[in-house]
């Protein structure tokens, strides 16, 4: 029987050619849409799952309590200070092991094979390769990192220094603090998964850090937390679930934190403040329990909005089987009335067409697969992943892509299933059985399409002004034309003035100014905080020299610039922007002279003091409000970026020459340099990220939409043939009978419009609610995008009406 | 087999009713070969479709193998008619994307008769209706007679005890039509019991009995006189 379903569903399909490529091709596109969302679903929530030990090991979390220093939410921060690791071992038998992690901070300089280069260089406990699962290609895990100067490269990174995959017992130089020091390539490692928090390209030994400046400082100090700290649980310990052993444990090392928070005020609860608490390794990305801020790196809303964005797209493709079929069910009426006259029951023809809706889904999923293949490298970029199929990787794919192809036949297929099987076999024999797709079950597919897919017209078209918006606004500083130099982990103290000198020669350089942290995402920055007149204050701080605010060309509003004419600049004198007047209720007068009490705490050295007020300027992204900001020039830090003001016109030559300048100052080490305004616009990655996937998905749920309503027309205007020609024989013209046929999908259209725009209304505003700069939602953002909808579906509809209206009548009458 | 006491048959819309069945009673006998005449719109194919059990009757009783069966839900109705009764129609009904093989076949899937019964049988009546070179076609690749011969080997291969044809020979030439009554007239001499619905005096005396209709009721029985 079931081959003969299997027959019969096969010259059906190949019968009506045009609906099956139009069905095959809208599933092929959903399910492909769909795969690479569930892909990429999949991928975020197996994060660190690879882990043979990943059950009993943690990641340690400093955790606070809502309320602390002026905090709104509870959260954990996985920066801690260098004791924790050992500590937890000393105290706990259930801690088996302790892994603490220093990540790359910034990049520093290595030199392999005489040539030198930037890599960041991560350094870890040797028991790294005992908690966590990360392969060696060449060399032995327990002899990897067993000596204070060895080092672990990743494949990719040996490949990159070396030019050979194997350079195990090579040695290898890395600049930290202020010299060059031989390290020996103790052991390869494979490239960490994608799916892995924890990256590495260079792996050195934590050991080595003890004795740096950074180490000695840190070594004992339970004040200073710079690195990330891994424990291994015994088996069967319950230690992750005793916050109250947890707790005892912090207090034995913080003794006076609460007290001397409650002091300052920064803490008014009656409970502890803080404490430490163990998150499962597999809950550090998309973590499903809330860790508050900060712990987990994506938030899980996000991926379950793009995942139901791509299930929408894949239901418009259902619908548009769901509604083909009701359509072309006229001609199967006559199949149906002949099996169950002789004998088939209703149970057995819902069994024929679902196997017909599942051979299509399946033949649609081996497509859809292929065009997903296709689109990976594409999507990969877009959504800045590497995924790729694998299902070493992802097992649960096999099981998923099975399911979904079973999920899509029965979804698209149940619903013609159940009309078709339910034709009573006397109607059919009589011609009584009205068909069509034009019931009301049919339209309300159609609508509900529209209404996705204008709503993600509306959304993109939304996020994209947003976008521009926040990329075009004047962030209250001259943003083009400016060239950032990297001088991190160099002598930039001494390459400045020399580098500066050579700059200023260049008829193209206007002018050049130094500081401590660059602009832009990933530059870094610092902020400080400290109980003024009893109340706790968080403030940016930059160090700039005394000719940065003229290179940014920010504005000046009251007071004066850094000077070198004044001795005390470098000591004490700070400029303070509008946002720090604010939120210490200075005005521009009043502020000129201010000190910053207790701004060191026990300390002699002299209180900061206000000599200017600057206007506020957007350092941060426009999602945020600009945040009280104060600028200084004390002589104990030092500038490591470079910002070089070029004339508008082709940069090409000013680089050359400002890269010969960077020779001059600094003979070995490389030149590297980025533009302002492309740092800026980084900030905003994210955002545009979105508005690509969103903008797809919006083209390809309209797309598919507009298939399935040419799928429609073309049946519509096959069963209307005998009127269209009745009307034509009796003098209706071209345009009255395109109207007739197009008015009633372009009605549905409009009902959409009506639908969608509320709805989309409704999420664009919250999603704008998060940012502090935004555009305002006008109505003809909306109607553009059902404009646009209905144009895009009138057309689609008229093509099929017009093919009907300028058949010749005495055809189409002679075929009824 | 067939009796029926009182039946009627009632078609309603929003504003009309129709009677298309007004108190009919008949009776046929295993055996009986039965035409039904009468002008277009008197009921005949109503009252055929009622006694094939794919439409139900308004009103009266229907018994059939003396078991009442008008009022049997469509499931248990569907589940009579597949071992007891065959169809054959005007305009052949076959499927168009099943071969003529296929076709025959199809109603022994429904009865889970074995695979090598099935072809066994689907085999003998191509044969015997000298079908069987085109036995890899498809309905529109025949002519009409030939289809409808295809219909008469597809009514008959679950071995029913009734075969109902409404207007078996409509749509078909004389010597097209000849065949098919021929054909119809063996099934009846080898014990099968024919109900057909015809308008051609010639067709209908080939049975033993012709029922004549009007307006939904029954108006006359002839029995039919051969004069060898």
């Amino acid at each position: 029987m079931f081959q003969n379903y299997l027959k019969i569903a096969l010259r059906n399909l190949l019968k009506q050619k045009g609906l099956t490529a139009i069905n095959v091709l809208g599933l092929s596109i959903g399910l492909a849409c769909f795969s690479l969302f569930m892909l990429y679903a999949v991928n975020e929530f197996s994060y660190d799952r690879f882990h043979d030990k990943g059950d009993r090991t943690f990641r340690v979390l400093r955790w606070w309590e809502a309320g602390f220093a002026g905090r709104d939410e509870a959260g954990g921060d996985s920066y801690l200070p260098m004791p924790l690791g050992p500590a937890l071992k000393t105290d706990f038998p259930d801690v088996e092991q302790f892994v603490r992690l220093r990540e790359a901070w910034g990049e520093n300089f290595v030199r392999a094979n005489g040539e030198v280069s930037r890599a960041g260089v991560q350094f870890a406990d040797p028991s790294f390769f005992e908690v966590f699962s990360f392969k060696i290609k060449y060399g032995s895990p327990s002899a990897a990192l067993k000596d204070r100067y060895n080092v672990v490269l990743t494949e990719k990174m040996a490949q990159r220094l070396f030019g050979e995959s194997n350079p195990t017992g090579k040695t290898l130089e890395i600049k930290l603090e202020d010299k060059f020091e031989p390290y020996t390539v103790a052991a390869v490692a494979e490239n960490p998964p994608p799916n892995s928090t924890i990256q590495f390209d260079i792996l050195g030994n934590f050991e080595r850090l003890y004795t740096t400046k950074f180490g000695e400082g840190s070594l004992n100090n339970w004040n200073r937390s710079s690195l990330q700290t891994y424990v291994l649980l015994r088996p069967g310990s319950g230690l992750a679930d005793n916050s109250k052993q947890l707790l005892g444990f912090y207090q034995k090392y913080y003794p006076d934190q609460k007290a001397a928070l409650q002091k300052e005020g920064s803490w008014k609860g009656e409970g502890a403040p803080c404490s430490f608490r163990l998150q499962p390794l597999r809950e550090m990305h998309a973590g499903m329990e809330t860790w508050g801020e900060n712990a987990a790196e994506v938030d899980p809303t996000g991926i379950w909005t793009l995942l139901a964005i791509a299930a929408g797209v894949l239901l418009i493709a259902c619908i548009n089987f769901t509604t083909l079929s009701i359509g072309r069910s006229a001609g199967r009426a006559k199949e149906v009335g002949v099996r169950k006259v002789i004998g088939g029951g209703r149970g057995q023809l819902v069994r024929q067409f679902l196997t017909e809706s599942l051979l299509l889904s399946a033949l649609s999923a081996v497509i859809g697969l292929a065009m997903a293949q296709a689109l990976m490298p594409a999507f990969n970029e877009m959504a800045d992943r590497t995924l790729s199929f694998s299902l070493r990787l992802y097992p649960e794919i096999g099981w998923l892509a099975v399911g979904l192809t079973l999920l899509v036949g029965l979804l698209a297929g149940s619903y013609p299933a159940l009309v078709l099987s339910g034709f009573k076999p006397v109607e059919i024999l009589k011609s009584k059985v009205r068909l069509g797709g034009a019931n009301f079950f049919t339209k309300s597919l159609v609508t509900t399409q529209f209404v996705l897919s204008i709503g993600l017209a509306a959304a993109t078209l939304i996020i994209v002004q947003q976008l521009h918006f926040m990329r075009s606004q004047n962030p209250g500083f001259q943003r083009e034309n400016v060239v950032v130099v990297d001088a991190s982990d160099t002598d930039s103290e001494k390459i400045y003035p020399r580098f500066r000198q050579l700059a200023l020669q260049q008829p193209q350089v206007m002018g050049v100014a130094s500081a401590e942290l660059g602009l832009g995402e990933g530059t870094g920055w610092s902020q400080s905080g400290w109980a003024y007149q009893g109340k706790q204050k968080n403030v940016y701080e930059y160090f700039v020299d005394n000719h940065y605010m003229d290179v940014l060309g920010m504005q000046l509003l009251a007071g004066r610039n850094f000077d070198p004419k004044f001795a005390t600049d470098t000591i004490n004198s700070i400029i303070v922007n509008e946002a720090f007047l604010k939120d210490f209720g200075w005005t521009a007068e009043t502020a000129l002279g201010q000190k910053l009490e207790g701004y060191y705490e026990g300390s002699e050295k002299p209180l900061p003091v206000v000599v200017g007020v600057v206007k506020d300027f957007n350092f941060r992204p426009f999602k945020e409000e600009v945040k009280p900001q104060l600028f200084h020039q004390f002589s104990d830090y030092a500038p490591f970026k470079f910002f070089v003001r070029l004339q508008p016109g082709d940069p090409a030559p000013a680089l050359a020459a400002l890269k010969l300048a960077w020779a001059s100052a600094e003979s070995e080490l490389p030149f590297k340099y980025s533009f302002l305004d492309e740092n800026l616009d980084r900030f905003y990655e994210s955002e545009a990220r979105f508005s690509n996937i969103i903008g797809w998905a919006g083209g390809i749920s309209i797309f598919l939409a507009c298939l399935g309503l040419f799928g429609l027309a073309a049946l519509a205007a096959a069963n209307r043939t005998k009127e269209i020609g009745i009307r034509k024989v009796l003098g209706a013209s071209l345009g009255g009978i395109v109207g007739l046929l197009s008015k009633d999908f372009l009605r549905l259209v409009a009902l959409a419009i009506l639908i969608a725009a509320p709805l989309a209304w409704y999420f664009m505003q919250k999603w704008l609610d998060d940012f502090a700069y935004r555009i305002e939602l006008h109505w003809w953002q909306f109607l553009a995008a059902g404009a646009g909808a209905v144009a895009v579906a009138f057309l689609t509809v008229s093509f099929q009406s017009v093919k009907a209206a300028l058949a010749n009548p005495v055809e189409s009458l002679r075929s009824e | 087999m067939i009796k029926t006491v009182n039946l009627s048959k009632v078609y309603r819309t929003d504003e009309v009713e129709t009677t298309a069945l007004n108190s009919v009673d008949i009776e046929i006998k295993q055996g009986e070969f039965v035409s039904v005449m009468g002008p277009s719109g008197c009921g005949k194919s109503t009252l055929l479709n009622v006694l094939g059990m794919i439409d139900s009757p308004s009103g009266g009783d229907y018994f059939f193998n003396e078991k009442e069966v008008g009022k049997l839900s469509e499931r248990n109705r569907s589940d009579v008619r597949k071992h007891n009764l065959g169809f054959v129609f005007q305009s052949f009904n076959l499927i168009d994307e099943l071969t003529v093989y296929e076709n025959v076949e199809l109603p022994m899937l429904y009865t889970k008769v074995p695979a090598n019964e099935r072809k066994k049988r689907v085999e003998e009546l191509l044969e015997g209706m000298s079908i069987m070179h085109r036995k890899n076609h498809f309905p529109q690749q025949l002519s009409g007679g030939q289809q409808q011969r295809v219909a008469v080997a597809r009514a008959v291969v679950n071995k029913p005890k009734l075969i109902l044809a409404d207007e078996p020979t409509g749509n078909l030439d004389s010597a097209n039509g000849d065949e098919v009554m021929k054909i119809l007239a063996d099934l009846n001499a080898s014990g099968t019991t024919i109900l057909m619905v015809t308008h051609s005096q010639y067709c209908a005396e080939f049975g033993n009995r012709i029922i004549r209709m009007l307006d939904g009721q029954v108006v006359a029985v002839n029995v039919v006189k051969r004069y060898l």
